[in-house]
């Protein structure tokens, strides 16, 4: 039986873009567990964040500290951008030429803000897994517009802290079992330093 | 199982005017061969065979009804919202609008409502019901909801029995906001802002209808007894169509009951505001080419195209950006109109074609330079909300704000 006409959603079929989440290098570093929505092959892949939320697609501001050009035939940049709690490992590839382009253009070290997809891999079958970010969009920023995601970053990290202590989402309770070892007031310190570092 | 026993109920559903309108020993034989022959288990078959009389003497039924309890009248008594399309359903209501029917097979068509809303009716010719008359009350049992083009829709069928109510009630509909609105039937309480050209030669008018919450296009077509809404004037409509097409809303106001009234409202044109990052820069932001010809505007392809007019060589320029603002929680879709991206980007029109008329990349190099200077940054913008994408009026770059800085330092250290 089809759903009851009424309940439908009232936009049924239009595109929804995933947000670009706020989330600490500190944090990303520390998630291990990524799920697919749906067996579908394009369904979309998420990164869990040990405070209890699903990212698809991730937005941060940093400094890109190196970036190196590996590969002959499939040419890729890596490059390391650096936040005020610890580093994100970004890539761009063959399949984002746009991405390739612009971190071909930039001088290191600047602020960069990266518009990317998170992912986790291992480097083989023993080691911890990493989280890098695949890069959709990466361009040069001032440091103001650095500072401001700091904030950004701080308020949405501590929104899902308190979200942690209270909810019961779905992801909530998926993280408490993932990462049962968290300790999420690390990362109300971790807002709490890197809202320091700002001076004015 | 036993199949004539099975077949007893079954056929029992199919009576009309004291005549069973199928054959028993038939019914049997299909039950039989399913449960022998096929192996489906005899609810599932009887099932099947009841839905497939119906569809033969088209009187919708629902699932299944292995125990035969439904003999008339059995059905759930509800109000008209909480019915469910594949639903046998009484309701009482009254009669708000009759509209002609569309076809010879049907003999009556319209509106009924009850204090928790209305819903389409129809009634079969096949089904011989008594005519209702606007305005009355009825008692209508087992009737059935189905879908009709995505909208729930009762129709009347010849087992269904219908009964004037005569006292005397009152019904007082309920606005509902334009934001509310859902494909059906729904009512408001709003302003006639735009008049729109007729598009077609039956249609008596088109605009766009507004209240405090957003606003929808409606539409009234060329029939004896309507007339034009003012533009301006402030309307209660009750009792109108809401049309899904392509995703978008629309009023049909046909067959609706308005009532003009007195005063005023302050039509919110949708007026929103976003903070957060640009996230991306489509394709075809920037300077874009526009047709010249009066009351297009429509862009340009690189060849110089429109999809109307096709070559245009005197084109206008124009500029504009369309992208993505993410707050961290939701995406919202933008449009930058020429005033907002000259301001936000600092390259102004005249600039822009500069660049496009003597850069070798041209138009190209015009997208990337507005490019690196809005992407990842954080902005506000103003405008409208039409389908889910801002039509900004404004768009300023935000800017640090030391007492959001304290704030949040307060708020990491204090509770820890």
């Amino acid at each position: 039986m089809s759903t009851p006409a009424r309940e439908m959603p009232r936009r049924e079929g239009s595109f929804e873009r995933e947000p670009a989440r706020r989330v600490f290098a500190g944090e990303l570093r520390e998630c291990h567990y990524q799920f697919r929505e749906g067996d579908d092959e394009k369904s979309p892949t998420f990164v869990l964040l040990p405070t209890g939320e699903r990212c698809n697609r991730i937005f941060l501001i940093g400094t890109l500290t190196e970036k190196t050009r590996q590969g002959e035939q499939n040419m890729f940049y890596r490059g390391r951008v650096v936040d005020p709690t610890g580093t994100f490992f970004v890539m761009a590839g063959s399949y984002q030429p746009e991405a390739m382009q612009q971190i071909a253009k930039i001088e290191t070290p600047a602020f960069v803000a990266v518009i990317g997809k998170p992912s986790l891999y291992r480097k083989d079958e023993a080691s911890a897994p990493m989280v890098s970010v695949r890069v959709e969009s990466i361009t040069v920023v001032d440091k103001e517009t650095r500072d401001l995601w700091v904030l950004d970053a701080a308020e949405r990290t501590l929104d899902r802290v308190d979200a942690l202590r209270t909810g019961d989402s779905p992801d909530i309770t998926k993280a408490k079992e993932q990462y049962p070892t968290v300790d999420p007031v690390v990362f109300r310190k971790m807002a709490y330093d890197a809202l320091a570092q700002i001076t004015i | 199982m036993d199949f004539s026993e099975a077949a007893e109920r079954i056929s029992r559903k199919f009576v009309k005017d004291g005549t069973a309108l199928a054959d028993k020993a038939k019914i049997e034989g299909k039950l039989r061969r399913l449960v022998q022959e096929f192996g489906v288990q005899p609810s599932e078959a009887e099932r099947s065979v009841t839905g497939e009389l119906a569809r033969e003497h088209n009187m919708a039924l629902p699932g299944s009804a292995p125990n035969g309890q439904r003999s008339g009248g059995g059905t759930a008594e509800k109000k008209i919202t909480e019915a469910v399309p594949g639903e046998w359903v009484t309701f009482e209501g009254k009669v708000v609008a009759l509209s002609a029917p569309v076809s010879p097979s049907i003999s009556q068509s319209g509106i009924l409502a009850d204090e928790s809303g209305a819903i389409r009716f129809v009634a079969w010719a096949k089904a011989n019901a008594p005519a209702m008359n606007e305005g009355s009350w009825y008692r209508i049992e087992s009737g059935v909801v189905d879908e009709y083009k995505g909208v729930a829709n009762l129709k009347i069928h010849s087992g269904t029995t219908i009964k004037e109510i005569s006292e005397d009630r009152t019904l007082i509909p309920v606005p509902q906001e334009i934001k509310d609105l859902h494909a059906g039937i729904g009512g408001v309480r709003a302003k006639v802002v735009q008049e729109w050209d007729a598009s077609h030669e039956r249609m008596l008018q088109s605009g766009l209808l507004g209240d405090e919450t957003g606003t929808i296009k409606f539409v009234i077509w060329k029939e004896p007894g309507r007339e034009k809404l003012e533009v301006g004037g402030v309307y209660n409509i009750f009792y109108a169509q809401v049309d899904e097409f392509n995703g978008r809303l629309s009023l049909n106001l046909n067959g609706a009951t308005i009532l003009q009234e007195e005063g005023d409202i302050a039509v919110s044109g949708g007026e929103a505001a976003f903070t957060g990052a640009i996230v991306h820069i489509a394709p075809g932001s920037g300077i874009i080419k526009r047709c010249p010809v009066e009351g297009c505007n429509r862009a340009l392809s690189r060849q110089n195209y429109c999809p109307v007019h096709e070559i245009q060589q005197k084109f206008v320029y124009d500029l504009r950006i369309k992208g993505w603002l993410d707050d961290g929680t939701k995406t919202h879709s933008i449009l930058l109109q020429r005033d907002a991206v000259e301001t936000l980007t600092g390259i102004s029109l005249a600039a822009a074609q500069e660049i496009a008329e003597n850069n070798p990349l041209g138009m190209d190099e015009v997208f990337l330079q507005m490019r690196d200077k809005v992407l990842g940054r954080y902005v506000t913008c103003r405008g409208r909300e039409i389908d889910n994408r801002l039509l900004v009026n404004s768009c300023e770059l935000k800017t640090f704000d030391s007492a959001e800085h304290t704030g949040l330092l307060n708020r990491a250290g204090g509770a820890a």
